[in-house]
């Protein structure tokens, strides 16, 4: 009779477990992620604010979140934004895709090679008016649960403008953009895996005299196409042949300098068409980021 | 005894159990529905006007729109992706073209994450790491002689370097300058002011009074030889007016190349003092399959560190880029430096190996600076004995964090091939 009694425990115990396990899958979530870049407008911590993007219905990945940060300040000053946020929607069940703009670039690569082996607590996705995450009660895990990463205009690598003194010396953030800071900032090759999507813009004019090779108006190839190297260089398109050619997908460039190790350029802008700004309606470069979240963020 | 004790509670294990299974039948239900999803997708029902605006299906959290985990749902919004919209308005060539588009993502991810994490990140080739295999090289960079707002110079070109980004202690820091044209000619330069400060930021005003930081190519104070257009200045934090400063120094230039003038700023980040030093050297180990070095530090000051140091292989080669990252507490510790077992039986290096260049900081969350930094160990650190290549192990790297991901991967590739396939069926006559 006890056999029995503890027979049946032990049936329902087991079957409780799966249930509850395949519960946990049923429960589980994708979320699409924005990093915003310089200039910020968001508001901090509140997730469903795209001010800095633009229209908040404007398809841009699954479950789609807003990761505000001021675009001011220096990225390790705010980078506790970034990382709550991956708390809150990127660990236990729960994936994501991340999209960066600009110096969101640098946000996303700082992150990664800084803490993205850390203990992460798994939360429950439900953030405050802060942005922070309850604990679930179901642990810690090591790092991010993130399944790739797409950089529009990335600014990883600095930018001129920033070295020749065009933008205000004194914003904090301006003195992380200098070629040089960016580069040295942290370990780029370091995305623990993660494939970071390139997408670089060439309808750049107005700073052509400054910005080295091809660009989109604020940042040139060599930081948008993830070329590593302590400092800037000349990179352009293939049309140009008075310049190295920016390669497509991993490849090192012409010239053989090599990119960021797992970062792969996924569009160029052979036909100059997009600058840097999202214009208030996800817009320039961002537009083709965008696309490829709609078309592959499920 | 035992059997009357049941039978003074007869009714509780049965409420126990009858939960117990309700608990396992909804779960079993939501995972049922979910593997069913997976395994028998439906195509996207989206409909062309609802890419337009918000599916009122859609739940908030916070403000925040929440979809459940389902693939192959449509996106709300604009039209960005025309193979998207051609997919949600039910064009079957377009749908199938997507879903083979996401099949491929998806493998691509999958191929290149359980390749690439054949090895753990901390220990990693060199060839993934080159432009951190050598720190203590100078940062050479190039760009238009240029003022703040204004057009660039034309046909005028800066060169310069800096010896290092960031500084520590009684560390200095090498500055050059040079002017050349647009065909790589040297062009006559004069630095007509330099200066070492600490930047107004965010508003606020330097701390500290500048500090005149003389250029000169005249084969002094660093510059390397006289009069080969080349200006240099060496900056010791330490002994110029910066002891105790932790932050930024800039250093600023007002140079005139003929009848141009230009502006030229550089940056260091100083660390006046350790949060952690050193002792001793360095002791290996072969431990579980792979070479271990120990390097010990006193720690002062208790946070995550990040150590990274080089190896090269017999030949002076550069083989792998070590690395630690994790929390240490005051007091003396060890800092474990692995070499991967699979990377050493992959790559088959020449023995005995060099560690050299070893830098290190203390991560500070949140705050600028970020980091403060320990002493950095220049050159040849120790050298290693020489194993054959039987001692290490060939595993590859297993982790909770790799197969979490191996697995989710998968599912991500199952899932876009169970899809694609669907839509295939469908498009059968």
């Amino acid at each position: 009779m006890k056999l029995k009694q503890l027979g049946w425990r032990k049936i329902a115990l087991g079957a409780a477990a799966v249930g509850l396990g395949l519960a946990a899958l049923a429960h589980a979530t994708n979320y699409t992620l924005w990093v915003n870049g310089r200039t910020g407008g968001g508001q901090l911590g509140n997730y469903a604010d795209f001010t800095y993007w633009g229209p908040a219905g404007t398809a841009a990945g699954v479950n789609k979140k807003a990761v505000n940060w001021d675009g001011y300040n220096s990225i390790s000053n705010q980078n506790y934004l970034v990382r709550n946020a991956l708390d809150c929607y990127c660990t236990g069940s729960n994936w994501c895709y991340i999209g960066a703009h600009s110096a969101g670039n640098l946000q996303v690569g700082y992150t990664l090679a800084m803490y993205g082996g850390s203990s992460r607590t798994i939360t429950n996705a439900s953030p405050n008016s802060s942005g922070v995450c309850g604990a679930s009660g179901t642990g810690t895990q090591t790092g991010w649960n993130i399944k790739w990463v797409d950089i529009a205009g990335g600014a990883a690598g600095g930018s001129e403008l920033a070295d020749a003194g065009s933008w205000a010396l004194s914003e904090p953030l301006v003195s992380d953009l200098k070629t040089s800071t960016s580069r040295a900032m942290y370990d780029h090759n370091q995305t623990r895996g993660k494939i970071f999507y390139m997408f670089a813009g060439a309808k750049g004019t107005l700073y052509s005299g400054i910005l080295p090779g091809q660009d989109d108006e604020a940042i040139a190839y060599h930081s948008s196409g993830g070329v590593s190297g302590s400092s800037g260089g000349s990179y352009c398109n293939a049309s140009d042949w008075f310049c190295n050619d920016l390669t497509m997908g991993t490849a090192a460039n012409e010239g053989g300098r090599a990119k960021w190790t797992n970062h792969n350029v996924q569009f160029r802008d052979n036909n100059e068409a997009y600058n840097h700004y999202t214009n208030g309606g996800w817009g320039g470069i961002v537009s083709r980021a965008v696309a490829d979240m709609v078309a592959n963020a499920q | 005894m035992p059997s009357s004790d049941s039978a003074a509670r007869p009714r509780a294990p049965r409420r126990w159990l009858i939960a117990l299974l309700l608990i396992a039948a909804a779960g079993i239900g939501g995972g049922v529905i979910t593997l069913k999803r997976l395994a028998f997708p439906e195509p996207p029902q989206t409909s062309p006007a609802s890419i337009a605006a918000l599916p009122p299906g859609v739940t908030a959290i916070n403000g925040a729109q929440i979809q459940p985990r389902h693939p192959g749902m449509a996106q709300p919004g604009g039209p960005q992706d025309p193979l998207a919209i051609a997919a949600a308005n039910g064009d079957p060539k377009a749908q199938e073209a997507l879903w083979a588009q996401r099949l491929t993502r998806a493998t691509e991810v999958l191929d290149h994450y359980r390749e690439h994490t054949k090895y753990p990140f901390d220990s990693r080739p060199a060839r993934e790491h080159a432009d951190q295999m050598y720190p203590n090289q100078p940062v050479r960079e190039e760009g238009r002689l240029v003022n703040p707002g204004q057009k660039p110079a034309p046909n005028v070109r800066i060169v310069s370097s800096q010896e290092r980004i960031y500084v520590a202690g009684n560390e200095t820091v090498l500055f050059t300058v040079g002017a050349v044209d647009d065909t790589g000619s040297a062009l006559p330069l004069q630095v007509s002011r330099a200066v070492a400060l600490d930047p107004p930021k965010d508003g606020k005003p330097s701390q500290r009074n500048s500090v005149n930081l003389p250029f000169n190519d005249e084969g002094n104070a660093g510059d390397a030889a006289a009069a080969d257009g080349t200006w240099s200045a060496r900056l010791s934090p330490a002994t110029q007016g910066f002891a105790g400063h932790f932050g930024v120094i800039r250093v600023e230039l007002t140079l005139q190349v003929g009848n141009q003038t230009g502006f030229k700023f550089f940056d260091v980040f100083y660390t006046p003092d350790p949060p952690a030093t050193w002792i001793g050297g360095v002791r290996e180990a072969i431990e579980a399959g792979s070479l271990n070095f120990y390097l010990k530090a006193d720690v002062l000051r208790s946070g995550r560190y990040v150590i990274t140091g080089r190896i090269d292989d017999a030949k002076g080669q550069p083989f792998a880029l070590i690395n630690f990252n994790s929390e240490l507490a005051k007091g003396t510790q060890d800092i474990k430096l692995n070499l991967f077992g699979k990377l050493l039986v992959d790559e088959k290096p020449a023995f005995p190996l060099t560690l050299r260049d070893v830098d290190g900081f203390l991560l500070i969350p949140d705050a600028a600076p970020d980091r403060a930094l320990m002493a950095r160990r220049e050159g040849k650190l120790h050298t290693s004995r020489s194993y054959p290549l039987t001692a290490f192990s060939e595993a590859e790297w297993d982790s909770e964090e790799r197969r979490r991901y191996l697995e989710e991967y998968g599912r991500d590739v199952e899932s876009a091939r169970a899809h694609l396939e669907h839509v295939r069926r469908s498009m059968k006559p």
